[in-house]
């Protein structure tokens, strides 16, 4: 598939894995307004595209992303204003959840990553980082406020960390080893130069798996973001038994007896 | 009043009782007779006022597999009660699903795979042999994994946990990972200190009022109903 031309993103596929890369490196991958509407477009593509059956998240340079562009808030005279209805309403397009990506999302966080980038931690279903990853949030600091992406981090990990970075603003950092521990992230990849190939190699080992039944996973899943336990159970209950009949519920025991690599079916189920 | 099993082994240690997986030749796989058997077992050890506490742990190298595959692929029939069951969310194989009051200390001893992780989210308390693992290789063999990943991911820091889910059968969580991550509290050398441990631990909790234990156990668990 060929993917749009942007200016502060690139976004290509290696094997079964889209790559989705923050590119703006001498901003430290701040988002500024374009930025923002390319991401809409780069989720959809990624999510569009039948080979792409995994998906990786990262960004060039020292940061990974640093959320939104200030220099472009002070200068341009429209500042924040540009956002107020479609952050009032909650109506945002930048990361795989808002955008409705069920294929398995892994961010590879490479450098610094403060402010609006928890928005890619929080909303990703695997988070790696490179051993010299610092995460804090700024925006107290420079009288913002902090609300979705922290309210997303406190429901999967243990809420003191995140409202220790909400109120510490940017005079303390979390290193990679302690983000491991809390459980925000699952591996610390070191020398940091190897984040990359690692984070192909996660990717290359989940696309082996059957796709559809990962969307379904993913969906059950997410679930017990939003509801209470019995009620995210009697959802993913749905989820669950939107497998059946599907071949892939056969091949893969069959694959597994026969000790070979599963024919996973890839018409159904994917994206939708 | 001991009911036999086929598939389990059901005792009692003074207030303990102890709910024992026992198909080691299946890795404890859960065939239909062992679905049946749960039911019947969590119910007749929380219903004996001498059991105060219930230890749930496993015979052999597996602490529990999931459901049972050979039986699955040989005889689906057999399973189709379990399979409304699930449609239906309404599964009784846990303390949890059977509403069981006492505290429930799982103990294990070896892999928890897939269905498996059942017993240690729906536990109140989890301890670990240090060569435990856990494991979900539901998706690679073209399975949806839900319940088990959704209680998991409502007690855990989540991330860890849609990870064991989408990686499947190319990753293990070691025990030691597990009790950083705070989804189990002890790791104990081997499997005969776990044992010793587990009813150890299990006495202690039995100093304790027994209603009141109740209470907060239904309380506790009600928060995790809210979103």
């Amino acid at each position: 598939m060929q993917y749009s031309k942007f200016e502060h993103l690139l976004v290509e596929r290696r094997g079964a894995v889209g790559w989705l890369i923050n590119n703006r490196p001498d901003q430290l991958n701040a988002m500024n307004a374009l930025m923002r509407d390319e991401f809409a477009v780069a989720w959809n593509e990624l999510n569009l595209d039948a080979d792409v059956r995994v998906i990786v998240h990262s960004g060039t340079g020292r940061a990974f992303q640093t959320g939104v562009d200030v220099t472009e808030i002070a200068s341009d005279g429209q500042g924040m204003e540009r956002y107020r209805d479609s952050v009032a309403e909650f109506d945002l397009h930048f990361t795989s959840w808002h955008q409705g990506v069920w294929k398995p999302v892994i961010t590879a966080v490479n450098g610094i990553c403060c402010g609006g980038g928890f928005h890619w931690v929080a909303d990703a279903d695997i988070v790696i980082a490179a051993s010299d990853a610092q995460f804090f949030d700024p925006h107290v600091s420079v009288g913002q406020v902090v609300a979705v992406e922290a309210i997303g981090l406190m429901k999967k990990m243990p809420v003191e960390a995140v409202m220790r970075m909400a109120f510490m603003g940017r005079y303390e950092r979390m290193g990679a080893p302690r983000a491991y521990e809390l459980g925000m992230i699952s591996e610390i990849v070191d020398p940091p130069d190897r984040l990359w190939d690692r984070a192909q190699e996660i990717a290359e080992t989940i696309a082996k798996n059957s796709p559809a039944a990962m969307a379904a996973t993913k969906k059950a899943l997410w679930g017990a973001l939003e509801l209470g336990l019995t009620d995210a159970c009697r959802l993913g209950a749905q989820h669950l038994v939107s497998m059946w009949g599907h071949p892939d519920q056969t091949e893969g025991p069959q694959a597994f007896a026969e000790k070979r690599d599963a024919n996973w079916n890839l018409e159904m189920g994917a994206t939708t | 009043m001991s009911v036999s099993y086929e598939t389990l082994e059901v005792t009692r240690d003074g207030p303990v009782g102890w709910l024992i997986f026992n198909r080691p030749s299946a890795a404890n796989a859960m065939d239909a007779t062992m679905l049946d058997e749960l039911e019947s077992a969590w119910r007749e050890l929380d219903s004996d006022p001498s059991v105060r506490v219930i230890v749930n742990t496993g015979n052999g190298r597996a602490f529990q597999t999931g459901l049972d595959m050979i039986q699955l692929a040989k005889d689906p029939e057999a399973l189709r009660e379990q399979s409304r069951r699930t449609k239906r969310s309404e599964l009784k194989i846990t303390a949890w699903h059977n509403d069981v009051a006492t505290p429930v200390i799982a103990a294990i001893n070896g892999v928890c795979a897939g269905g498996g992780l059942h017993f240690v989210a729906d536990a109140d308390i989890v301890i670990a042999q240090a060569g435990a693992t856990f494991v979900d290789p539901h998706v690679s063999v073209g399975q949806v994994t839900a319940f088990e990943t959704i209680a998991l991911a409502k007690k855990s820091p989540m991330e860890p946990i849609t990870r064991l889910a989408l990686m499947g059968t190319h990753e293990r969580m070691s025990a030691q990972r597990a009790y950083q991550l705070g989804i189990l509290s002890e790791v104990v050398a081997d499997v005969d200190a776990l044992r010793l441990r587990a009813q150890m631990l299990g006495e202690v909790i039995a100093q304790h009022e027994p209603q009141r234990l109740h209470t907060i156990k239904r309380q506790l668990w009600s928060a995790l109903e809210r979103p």
